[in-house]
């Protein structure tokens, strides 16, 4: 039985515009705290561990950097059906999400019913600091509308 | 020189790439790794207090923080002249344990196992897990999947929380285990103890007892004669969480053995013209380039390198499969308990069982320590020994991994330096992809065959780039491009996700 949705920030907060989708799931989560069942998660490598991060849950949004050659700052949403990864989504240390998805389904993992993947264009993503660069820190407040108005239509569908 | 070019075909996987050089008759000249490495670490640590750095450190990489957690903690208790209690070290051995189980096993079945369990040269659609399940019985799946829950239930309680531990502290550990928890350690040490076992004997009849993958773990395609390095206890048994450093030649006998604080006296880093990667290598051999031997300072800091130094293992179970390993190997004793080392690379994925289950009894023994729940976690520094300076290294499950800080007499850090697990290896991975490509780019073979030969080359040393660098091709999409002397490419082969 899965239930409630988890909002899952990948990246690391360390590591510049690395830090966007945890910031994004915070922001998401404190503008719906007070009307959903909504858990927020921290996540610095996917793979086996972004399926772990999902399991009792009926919905999760997966948000993160990506590096996809889009300008800066792009908001993009992917559906699990063509999704290939964003930055973290994929272990370099075990699989891809997909498979570990199709293990978690194997071993019999509570997994959602609805996963949906965000990507926000970083610049940088390898220098070492806690602050974003301008076009991603303007597209932030963006990111958190869009997820925040399909986190109320998944609700209202429901 | 012509490059042959293994890049990935997005911005995304463009940040780790192979290049294999060629010299003007077409012979593999060199092979590395082309990492550029994270930017501004020691700027981001210099300034902070040094008490940071536990929970600091331990976000430089998602794969492995528990390592470099528990690096730091040891830094600080020298940078703060507070020696842990003794229950402190064992709740950080014991937290250390339960991460190298599931690492290990992750390893195994993810990465390096669809190898030799699904085969080689089956398509890479197939070659992962979900290949090995379908392969040894759909309910391993579960089996990997109950291992993770239960080690990742226990490092959550012990290390404060969940991924990222906090609870490494100056001078010990900032919890003690209750009893029911030391239960709840207890019976899941059991657990990994089977599991280990099992996935022994998967490997021993789905590998060892196929002639097949036999030949391809004894073949020499991957065999380098280096020296091997690891952390040993007063016994001079392999250690994960702490020791001295012992290195052994080639042949097998002691080379070295320092305290980990030591270790720019012994380890020095080669810079070459046609990379930007830094080769570190054993000052007193010296380096003579990608080469092995006893007269090359080479080194490997692998499970098999550890096992290599090790005088048999500490454990009993561990110690009767390191016993079987070195025999099939044909390996003559050097001393009582030890052998002459293996220098077939492949022979890695073996020693990383015989490690699981070494972790595994090491839990339990750990477990059953009647001090262990013991609430003295902690010395509380005493000013008067503050030192201001400190090394700590523990094991990695992909090599020694070394933090160096200085502080000012506030304890604030001056200097940052870190020698990453996989770091210690880049000479020998880049050895052993030149010996796969040397095999295969002049022959007709798939395109698919020769990524996945190139590949497994590096998966056995079980690579991690998160913490030094960004990212390295797994099974992503890749590009292999042989280019002749002016750049043209003469043949490109291509994987997609």
């Amino acid at each position: 039985m899965t239930a409630g949705v988890v909002i899952i920030g990948m990246g690391n907060a360390l590591l510049s515009d690395d830090g966007v989708g945890i910031a994004v799931a915070h922001a998401v989560a404190e503008r719906l705290q007070h009307r959903t069942d909504l858990t927020v998660t921290e996540l610095p490598a996917g793979g086996i561990r972004l399926m772990e991060a999902m399991a009792g849950y009926r919905r999760a949004v997966v948000v993160d950097a990506m590096l996809s050659g889009a300008a800066p700052g792009t908001v993009q949403r992917f559906d699990p059906r063509d999704f290939v990864t964003t930055k973290n989504t994929f272990s370099s240390h075990d699989t891809d999400f997909a498979t570990a998805f199709d293990l978690g389904r194997l071993a019999g993992v509570p997994l959602p019913e609805q996963v949906s993947f965000w990507g926000v264009e970083a610049r940088e993503f390898d220098l070492f600091g806690e602050r974003f660069s301008d076009e991603v820190a303007a597209a932030l407040p963006l990111a958190v509308n869009r997820i925040v108005a399909q986190i109320v239509e998944w609700e209202a569908a429901a | 020189m012509k490059r042959i070019t293994i890049d990935p075909i997005t911005r995304l996987e463009g940040h780790g790439r192979i290049d294999i050089f060629l010299d003007d008759q077409g012979r593999v000249e060199n092979a590395c790794f082309q990492i550029p490495e994270l930017r501004g670490f020691e700027q981001f640590c210099v300034g902070r207090m040094a008490e940071e750095m536990p929970v600091i450190t331990n976000r430089i990489c998602g794969v492995c923080p528990e390592a470099h957690h528990l690096a730091a903690s040891k830094a600080l208790d020298n940078v703060f002249g507070a020696e842990p209690t003794s229950v402190a070290k064992k709740l950080r051995e014991l937290l250390y344990m339960a991460f190298f189980v599931t690492d290990h096993t992750t390893h195994f079945y993810a990465l390096g196992g669809p190898d030799f369990i699904v085969g080689p040269d089956a398509p890479p659609a197939e070659r992962n897990i979900l290949g090995v399940a379908r392969k040894v019985g759909l309910e391993v799946a579960g089996e990997v999947i109950a291992c993770r829950r239960r080690n990742h239930e226990i490092i959550t309680f012990l290390g404060g929380r969940s991924i990222h531990p906090v609870a490494g502290v100056p001078g010990g550990w900032s919890r003690a285990i209750t009893a029911e928890e030391r239960t709840q350690i207890e019976a899941a040490a059991s657990k990994n103890i089977e599991f280990a076992r099992f996935s022994l004997s998967i490997f021993e009849k789905i590998v060892l007892k196929n002639p097949v993958y036999r030949e391809m773990i004894t073949s020499d395609t991957y065999l380098h004669r280096t020296y091997s390095m690891g952390t040993v206890d007063a016994s001079n048994q392999a250690n994960f969480y702490d020791g001295m450093i012992r290195v052994i030649d080639p042949q097998g006998r002691e080379f070295l053995k320092y305290h980990p604080s030591a270790y720019r006296e012994h380890i020095a880093e080669r810079v070459e013209a046609w990379t930007y990667l830094k080769y570190p290598y054993l000052k007193g051999v010296g380096w003579k380039g990608l080469v092995d031997g006893v007269g090359s300072g080479v080194y490997t800091a692998t499970p098999l390198s550890r096992l290599n130094v090790s005088e048999g293992m500490a454990t009993p179970l561990a110690n009767a499969e390191y016993q079987r390993m070195y025999e099939a190997f044909g390996c003559k004793k050097v001393t009582a308990a030890r052998y002459e080392p293996i220098h077939h690379r492949m022979a890695t994925h073996w020693a990383r069982l015989i490690e699981l289950l070494y972790a595994s009894e090491r839990m339990l023994e750990l477990a059953l320590d009647p001090e262990i729940t013991s609430p003295e976690t902690r010395n509380i520094p005493n000013p008067d020994r503050f030192t201001g300076e400190g090394v700590g290294s523990v094991e990695a499950p992909r090599g020694t991994l070394t933090h160096h800080y200085t502080t000012d007499e506030r304890g604030v850090l001056t200097m940052v330096n870190m020698i990453v697990g996989t770091t210690n290896n880049y000479a020998a991975i880049s050895m052993s992809i030149k010996r796969a490509a040397e095999r295969l780019i002049t022959s007709n073979a798939p395109d698919e065959s020769i990524l996945n030969r190139i590949e497994m080359a590096f998966r056995l040393y079980d690579p991690c780039f998160s913490c030094a660098t960004h990212f390295l091709p797994g099974k992503m999409p890749l590009t292999v491009r042989l280019r002749d002397y002016q750049g043209a490419t003469l043949r490109e082969m291509r994987r997609k996700a």
